[in-house]
């Protein structure tokens, strides 16, 4: 049956050709669309890997008017004492601007026996693992012990540490600062990868460098861990603080949490838009292909009953025109896929294999799905028609 | 009028070679009334569509009003079957989402004419075939007697000099097909037009002026 | 003849409902959505409220400093040191609206905080700019040369402190710590606005250091012509200026920064830009890449059900050749008669996104944002009909015509 299926089909190539060319397209659409999908429900599915309740940023500028490096880690010291000396702060940590569900990026290249590897980069202090609940999985993280080390401490996250290293211990291994050729660093610690930049987010390669608070230039972010009980009372009272203390530059607090569903939302809305345009055109094909197969039996009124008059059923017709249409989508999912599998083989967006050929798969389920309903009903019509009537047609 | 000298046609697929038409030559007359006859896959379908220019022969040539028909282009074809060409088939082939009226003004839609003149024309011609009170219908509303004579004021509503009938009475019971004929004849006559026509019957063939039988491709008659 | 391409086209819309409501389907959302996309682009990127005078203004609001020897490269804005040591030399530009990035600041009033977004601006931003005042006037020169802490504010930021829009002008709010006096209240702007903001203050009011000489920061200027035939001269001006203007910083050797149109600008924040190539160029093929791909599946469809169509039109098509139809009046016919239909479809894809954009502004989806479809956008969905049109009916047309006249005929 399936031979004479494909016989029917090799015969009318040219017609058929632009139904599957269709097939095709919408495979090659809702492989992204998938891919899109899987992508970002994995990455929603992996651990969030920090805690951002109850945290607050505070925004500050450069630091006017002073220049030596001595008066600046001083000036930051006394402002990180009045922070943590008021009863609703548990922790307190500064970092660079490169905070999770910050508005900055800061990407560098590291390098590792030559090899560059491109990174996120953050800067933070001793005190920033406990302040967002960091969990390591090897070594350990800044601390005064690194005051006195030669190499410069850094700590990278799981992912960075598995393409880099592998199964290998990574604890204790000197990089090096790829962009300039110079500086020592060396891995002290691996941490379990945070999502922060938003939960949609994929694996990415980071690491930590420790904050130097004598550090002149830029402003930069004061991570604030408070109780569950600090309102807004509170941050007026912190904010009033900081700002006497902090003369000559604008601060602003920011709440992580809110950050966060901002990132989030940020992400959401196109993927939403995308969803909704791609849910008409997949309407619009279905249309499209239901209307072609219907017309396509009103065609070959006459061979369907001609073949009713040899002794097929009326389901056997009916799964003839559902096969058919299915080998016909086969035809454009084996082309389709054929594409598609370039992509994990590839390598292309840094996207895992494994996401891919979950996109596949679904996608290829969808497409059958999508052809077997809209045949459906034509296949039930042409199962109905007499033999007599259609060959009185001619 | 019409000239034909030793047309063939050969249909060709992969594998296989079919004479349709083998060493054909006739000769028709300005005002014949000429029927072709055979039976079927005889190649008489195919004979007219190459006299109606329709179809190109393999090898042979045509001459209309002693016109040279091969090398002419697409448009110079069409313009030619549309002054001096009017076809008339079996099965109608009136287009059913036009009116009556519209159906017979086609011919002149590929003409140089203005609307008011098309309308006047193509009621002229409905009124020859007997049908001026079913000018709004559509085919569909129509039985096929009535049908066929809406596809003759077709053929003739551009005052073609040649008038191609493939079996015109083939679909329509005697009564019904002897009033077709009686409409042809009146063409022929009065009106002067040179008529091929296709049929099946006997009957119908005895009326015209000469007629000419084909077996197998070849002319037997 | 129209007429009666007209008329068959009608006839067959009619008595296939199915394929017709199954293609309208197909053509008015495609449309639609290029309709809602051309309106939003529109509404961004042409002159609206305030910034009305957008066809005789140029925008610096970027700049590029490459270091060759790195094989780094730096991007953001001016600095206020750049524009007002040097942009604002120019002698074409009418008038020079000076304006900081906007930077969140806090404010707490009984306890509940606000983030107002502050602007810091020159006094020329409010001649440049066309803000209507719904109370109290901008602040003068004087009052940025004294700097005296005065704030204009939107109305939504008035709605939030105070009751009514005249109450609020000679009133305080407090925020980054600053006490401001309010002296005028101004109609809100959509957050797509190039110069958006709550709050807009002196920048002699900063707290940043406004004699800092490096070339990047966080400003930006709109240069006002007097007319249109300046944007010329006054690029031209710009690029000279620019080429006079000495590297402070030794790590840097090249730098880039322009007077754009505002579609200009609006590319190059996108950061395709690399030097004096503004990432138009890859916009544009982006964009048209996108629009195509967006285009090939209804297109597709559409191919097909046209193809289906016609093959059940081949007696039709068999009868205008007999009777002297050439293959091109054929082609020309179907051409038209597809893009009647799209323009049908086009018709109600405008009266599908009427309704969307209706919805969308009445439910405040985007803030302060009130689209409307223009003839700008009516033009682009006529040309988008037919293109469309025309890339599904071409083909199918074309088959058709091909079609032998015996084949057509004999098959009914």
């Amino acid at each position: 049956m399936i031979k004479h299926l494909f016989k029917l089909i090799w015969n009318k190539k040219k017609q058929n050709f632009l139904l599957m060319t269709e097939m095709l397209v919408s495979f090659i659409v809702m492989f992204a669309i998938f891919t899109l999908l899987v992508y970002y429900y994995q990455n929603y599915n992996r651990p969030i890997g920090l805690d951002y309740d109850n945290v607050w940023n505070l925004g500050y500028g450069s630091p006017q008017g002073m220049s030596d490096a001595d008066s600046i880690a001083n000036f930051r010291e006394s402002i990180k004492q009045t922070i943590i000396s008021m009863p609703q702060v548990e922790g307190v940590s500064f970092s660079d601007a490169n905070i999770p569900y910050g508005d900055a990026n800061i990407g560098t290249m590291i390098a590792y026996n030559k090899v560059n590897w491109p990174s996120e980069m953050y800067t933070a202090d001793d005190n920033y693992q406990k302040v967002l609940n960091i969990t390591l999985n090897e070594g350990r993280w800044f601390s005064k012990i690194d005051d006195a080390s030669r190499e410069k401490p850094i700590v990278i996250n799981e992912t960075f540490k598995e393409r880099v290293f592998g199964r290998e211990s990574a604890v204790g291994k000197i990089m090096s600062d790829a962009a300039f050729g110079k500086g020592t660093m060396k891995v002290i610690g691996v941490m379990n990868d945070m999502k922060d930049k938003g939960d949609y987010a994929g694996p990415q390669n980071g690491y930590f460098r420790r904050m130097d608070t004598s550090n002149t230039g830029g402003g930069g972010i004061i991570l604030i861990k408070v109780k569950p009980t600090a309102d807004a009372a509170f941050e007026s009272r912190l904010y009033k603080t900081l700002s006497n203390l902090m003369r000559n530059t604008s601060i602003d607090i920011k709440h992580m949490d809110k950050e966060r569903t901002k990132r989030n939302t940020q992400l959401l809305g196109p993927i939403i838009v995308l969803l909704i345009i791609a849910g008409f055109l997949i309407i619009n094909v279905a249309l499209g292909l239901f209307g072609v197969l219907w017309y396509n039996i009103n065609k070959r009124k006459n061979e369907i009953g001609l073949r009713r008059a040899v002794g097929a059923s009326g389901a056997g017709i009916s799964k003839q025109l559902m096969g058919e249409a299915l080998v016909l989508s086969t035809i454009s999912l084996l082309v389709g896929a054929f594409f598609a599998v370039q992509f994990p083989l590839l390598n292309v967006f840094n996207i895992a294999s494994g996401t891919y050929i979950i996109a596949i798969i679904l996608d290829i389920l969808f497409i059958y799905f999508l052809v077997l309903v809209c045949s459906l009903y034509p296949g039930r019509q042409a199962a109905a028609i007499y033999p007599a009537e259609a060959l009185h047609e001619d | 009028m019409i000239r034909l000298q030793n047309i063939e046609k050969v249909y060709r697929t992969n594998t296989v070679e079919t004479m349709a038409l083998n060493s054909i030559s006739l000769n028709v007359a300005k005002g014949e009334f000429l029927s072709i006859m055979g039976p079927s896959g005889c190649g008489k379908s195919t004979l007219l569509n190459i006299i109606g220019l329709l179809d190109a022969p393999s090898k042979g040539e045509i001459k209309i009003d002693d016109q040279k028909t091969d090398h002419m282009s697409d448009k110079q074809l069409a313009n030619f079957r549309n002054k001096k060409l009017g076809f008339i088939f079996q099965s109608y082939h009136l287009i059913n989402d036009l009116k009556v009226l519209d159906n017979v003004e086609l011919p002149l839609l590929y003409r140089t004419s203005s609307g008011s003149e098309r309308k006047k024309l193509a009621s002229a011609a409905l009124e020859k075939v007997g049908l001026s009170n079913r000018v709004k219908h559509f085919p569909t509303q129509l039985s096929g007697g009535q049908k066929q004579r809406v596809a003759i004021a077709r053929a003739i509503v551009g005052n073609p000099e040649i008038i191609l009938a493939d079996e015109p009475t083939g679909n329509l019971d005697s009564a019904m097909g002897n009033e077709i004929m009686d409409i042809l004849q009146y063409l022929n006559t009065t009106e002067g037009a040179t008529i091929i026509m296709v049929t099946h019957d006997e009957n119908m063939a005895k009326r015209t002026h000469r007629l000419v039988r084909l077996f197998d491709g070849s002319q037997v008659q | 003849m129209l007429k009666n391409y007209f008329k068959i086209a009608i006839a067959v819309l009619k008595r296939r409902k199915f394929f017709t409501f199954i293609s309208l389907f197909g053509i008015s959302f495609t449309l639609a959505i290029i309709i809602l996309v051309a309106t939003f682009l529109d509404y961004v990127l042409s002159a609206g409220y305030p910034d009305t005078n957008r066809n005789r203004e140029l925008y610096v609001s970027h700049m590029q400093l490459n270091s060759s020897k790195n094989h780094s490269q730096y991007n953001g804005g001016p600095s206020f040191y750049f524009i007002n040591r040097y942009v604002t030399t120019l002698k074409t530009p009418e008038k020079i609206a000076i304006f900081s990035n906007s930077s969140a600041t806090n404010s707490y009033t009984n306890n509940k905080k606000k983030v107002n977004n502050l602007r810091y601006t020159n006094d020329k931003f409010w001649d440049v700019l066309q803000f209507s005042f719904t109370a109290g006037k901008p602040y003068g020169k004087q009052q940025l040369d004294n700097a005296e802490k005065v704030a204009v504010i939107s109305e939504e930021t008035s709605e939030a402190y105070f009751t009514d829009d005249a109450a609020a002008v000679g009133k305080y709010i407090e925020t980054d710590n600053v006490q401001y006096r309010i002296i005028g209240v101004v109609k809100s702007l959509p957050f797509s606005s190039n110069v958006y903001a709550d709050m807009w203050v002196p920048y002699t009011l900063t707290k940043e250091d406004l004699k800092n000489t490096g070339l990047m920061g966080g400003y930006s200027a709109i240069l006002l012509m007097s007319s249109k035939d300046d944007l010329d001269k006054t690029r031209e001006e710009y690029d000279q200026m620019v080429s006079k203007v000495p590297m402070q910083d030794k790590q840097f050797d090249q730098m880039f920064t322009f007077a754009d149109s505002y579609f200009q600008s609006f590319i190059r924040s996108m950061h395709l830009a690399e030097g004096t190539n503004s990432g138009m160029g890859i916009f544009l093929s982006f964009a048209g890449i996108i629009v195509l791909l967006f285009l090939l599946l209804p297109t597709l469809n559409l191919v097909n059900l046209n193809i289906s169509r016609i093959i059940d039109r081949s007696s039709e098509i068999g009868v205008r050749k007999a009777f002297g139809a050439s293959s091109k009046t054929l082609v020309y016919q179907f051409v038209i008669e597809n893009l009647i239909l799209t323009f049908l479809g086009g018709i109600l894809g405008v009266v599908l996104s009427f309704v969307i954009i209706q919805v969308a502004n009445s439910s405040n989806i985007m803030p302060n944002m009130v689209l409307s479809i223009n003839f700008n956008v009516l033009f682009v969905t006529l040309l988008a009909c037919v293109v469309f049109g025309l890339l599904s009916g071409v083909y199918p047309a074309w088959r058709m015509s091909r079609m032998h006249v015996v084949t057509a005929l004999k098959a009914q």
